[in-house]
């Protein structure tokens, strides 16, 4: 045998074997410091690594900024265990099954898709957890999964009842036609649609089009919905493909008589710098959360913390989201503490989840400094926060033209079609 | 008289037993004990990470079967795999029929899709007939994504636990034992069909398929034969993914670069070999874990100057450094190595 060869195998075995053991024999020596401990999962790595990477940056400075400007939460430092569970679904539930054994208190992740795949994992444990992006798949019926902010089934409801009640002034049904990205962030405004066009009085045109991430031109798939004459065009997407499909939209000349709007995945800035502020000029859309500058009391912490740490992510909403949610955390621990007690929550288990959403997240009543709409728990409904902001494009800026507008509760799981 | 330098076997079935001596007894039973004990001293996270390994290399066997043994490309083996997740999830979701039915059933349905993928094979081989799996991937996610009346479309459906007998397969303990099984099941069942005709048959046909149907091996037969048990398998795996690591099945979970990394795992593990797909997934799936899970908290953890998250690129640079230094330095994969290591302790203490 090539003793040199063999070498650097067992040289590379070895290596392997210590990359291994260091984070158990790290694991091992704790600090003996009395903490609350959560587990954080983002898609730091993986195809959703754009979006993940900077939510768990704002995920962990804000709890830096928790940690060191306010004493953790009752004395007691937060402990994060994080976790990349790079966009792939059995590494979401290992991630998962992981904070249930280092008897984290309570997860937060970004994804809707990853927490789908965990979703089992925790509600067969009852171990309470919070996705920030959210479908009414994750919490319909109601058991231990909660969403941050409104889904995208209620981001169709508000702007279908925005446009009933302010835009539409003609005979009859309106004619709604939807473009939906060709996942869980379409599809779950297709729910929405589904369960409250008949009431809201709004007649969907179905099948919906759909459309990829990576879509170049829509231009086929417009024309169908032209010859529909619809008398608007909701779209659920994020920025890019929606910003091709209002650029041909505007070239098969359907923008002047036709209303167009998006869910808040595609309702950023990119969208404008993408499609350009003459051709999304008048495009409606709704968003959950404040806007970069916007004069709320938790703006200035949080922009100094990212401009401090991750200056790159300064002006992506998503780090907002992300900010807030860790402060939802903190603030669901402090209620928690203040009701059961350090030792409860020390102990771990099944009890001290069960007290996360007894006296945590069922008592929550807070207002996120701002940051987006307010917090509040509502029996049967695991949505925290239910409100969205209906917006205009003026002039290439995103102009609110409406307060917070609470999303009702729906409960799909009464529709044949939910889930199955 | 038993002499210290080798094996003498006295008649041709005990040459051929798999396991020949007491040593190889000894060793098949500690690795049971180690096996069936582990829920006692593992805990549940790691049960989840070894659920995970085991499904992992049930799919990777079947591949290895097609692609190893045959010498037929696959990589559409996540598509397989999705195709059998599907059908157990609708036939045990919306049917309510048993456990054992959806499985069995996801393992035959993913066969014949193999089947139908596997007809190219008969004309076109290597890169061609690896294009035409690819399509074969992208073919199937498309018809769960958009036949969203029996799978859920894009949004997904639910998968209740598995259950035999009354019996639901909740906790990780139980769902490791029903794993482990199966699992056991599948290694045997490859291990033995590779020593039957049908086995050399596959062999003939991957080291020259000409020569093979000279030697009068029916080419149409064992090709498809061959995409069949390939499939099979898949399905099978697709089915305990869906029950019993999932609970919720989405098409986006069953990825073009999963399939990619399954024939990676039986490259890295050693082509042709039985323990091949064993030690690849082995490999790949804990490496991965470990990256991620221990090795990059641990350092944002021990270097907290530095800005949250700056570790988090290390964990797929170094999984794909370790890969190209494993293909480097022992391209015939790690079954080689073991191979070699038998090798010695055989000869041991002499060198030849």
């Amino acid at each position: 045998m090539n003793m040199k060869k063999t070498m650097k195998i067992a040289g590379l075995i070895c290596l392997t074997l210590l990359m291994v053991a260091l984070p158990l024999l790290g694991s091992a020596c704790g600090t003996g410091e009395k903490t609350l401990k959560i587990g954080i999962t983002t898609p730091t790595t993986g195809k959703a690594a754009e979006k993940g990477s900077l939510m768990g940056h704002a995920n962990l400075d804000a709890i830096e900024y928790v940690n060191t400007e306010l004493g953790g939460v009752g004395g007691y430092t937060i402990e994060v265990e994080w976790l990349d569970n790079a966009y792939d679904p059995g590494k979401m539930v290992n991630a998962v099954q992981k904070f249930m054994d280092d008897n984290c208190l309570i997860f937060i992740n970004a994804s809707s898709a990853m927490m789908t795949a965990a979703m089992t994992t925790a509600n067969q444990n009852e171990f309470p957890g919070i996705a920030a992006f959210t479908a009414p798949i994750l919490y319909r019926p109601p058991e231990h999964v909660y969403g941050q902010l409104p889904d995208y089934g209620d981001d169709w409801i508000v702007f279908a009842e925005y446009y009933m009640e302010n835009i539409w002034d003609g005979e009859g049904k309106p004619k709604m036609a939807l473009h939906l990205l060709a996942n869980s962030t379409g599809y779950g405004a297709l729910d929405g649609a589904k369960a409250m066009a008949d009431e809201l009085g709004i007649e969907l045109i179905l099948p919906p089009e759909e459309h990829l991430a990576d879509t170049i031109s829509e231009t086929e798939s417009l024309t169908r919905i032209k010859a529909q004459d619809p008398d608007v065009l909701y779209i659920a997407s994020t920025p890019a493909p929606a910003s091709v499909i209002i650029q041909n939209a505007y070239e098969l000349g359907m923008l002047d008589d036709m209303t167009v709007a998006c869910g808040h995945a595609a309702f950023t800035q990119a969208l404008v710098d993408l499609a350009g502020a003459d051709i999304v000029e008048g495009v409606y859309g709704v968003f959950p959360t404040v806007a970069w500058g916007d004069d709320v009391p938790g703006m200035d912490k949080m922009t100094e913390y990212c401009l401090a740490n991750h200056p790159d992510d300064y002006g992506n909403m998503d780090y907002i989201t992300s900010w807030a949610q860790s402060l939802i955390v903190a603030e669901i621990l402090r209620l928690t503490l203040e009701e059961v007690g350090y030792d409860v929550l020390a102990a771990g288990g099944v009890e001290a989840w069960n007290a996360i959403e007894e006296y945590g997240i069922q008592r929550l009543d807070y207002d996120v400094e701002g940051l987006h709409g307010e917090v509040k728990y509502v029996a049967g409904d695991n949505r925290l926060s239910k409100s969205l902001r209906v917006f205009q494009i003026e002039s290439g800026e995103m102009e609110p033209i409406t307060d917070w507008i609470d999303a009702p509760v729906v409960e799909y799981e009464n529709f044949d079609w939910f889930g199955n | 008289m038993n002499l210290p330098a080798g094996v003498r076997n006295f008649s041709y079935a005990r040459d051929m037993a798999i396991f020949r001596t007491k040593t190889h007894w000894a060793m098949l039973l500690l690795l049971f004990i180690i096996l069936f004990t582990a829920p006692g001293y593992l805990p549940n996270y790691w049960l989840g990470v070894i659920n995970l390994i085991f499904i992992t290399i049930i799919a990777a066997t079947g591949l290895n079967i097609l692609t190893g043994y045959c010498g037929q490309l696959s990589i559409g083996h996540a598509g397989f795999i999705a195709a059998g997740a599907y059908t157990s999830a609708v036939l045990t979701n919306s049917l309510g029929l048993p456990f054992l039915v959806g499985l069995i059933s996801a393992g035959l349905l993913s066969g014949l899709i193999g089947v139908l993928f596997g007809l190219p094979s008969l004309r076109v081989k290597g890169f061609y007939l690896a294009i035409s799996t690819i399509a074969a991937q992208f073919i199937i996610i498309w018809v769960i994504n958009h036949w969203s009346g029996v799978t859920g479309g894009f949004v997904g459906m639910s998968v209740p636990p598995a259950e035999i007998g009354g019996f639901q397969f909740i906790s990780q303990s139980s769902k490791y034992f029903l794993i482990l099984s199966l699992t056991i099941m599948v290694i045997f069942f490859a291990k033995n069909l590779v020593r039957t005709r049908v086995g050399r048959a596959f062999v003939a046909i991957r080291d020259n398929d000409l020569a093979a149907e000279v030697m009068g091996i029916d080419l149409f037969r064992y090709k498809l034969l061959a995409f069949f048990i390939g499939c099979f398998l898949a399905g099978i795996a697709g089915a305990l993914l869906a029950h019993c690591k999932y609970g919720f099945l989405n098409a986006e979970y069953f990825s073009l670069t999963e399939s990619i990394l399954f024939v990676g795992m039986i490259i890295i593990g050693g082509l042709g070999t039985t323990v091949g797909p064993i030690f690849g997934v082995i490999l790949i799936r804990l490496l991965d874990e470990m990256l991620r899970m221990e090795f990059v908290p641990m350092l944002e953890s021990t270097f907290k100057a530095l800005p949250a998250g700056w570790a988090s690129g290390l964990a797929p640079l170094i999984f794909g450094l370790v890969i190209i230094l494993f293909l480097i330095l022992e391209p015939r994969g790690l079954a080689h190595r073991w191979q070699l290591f038998k090798a010695s302790y055989r000869l041991w203490p002499f060198s030849y």
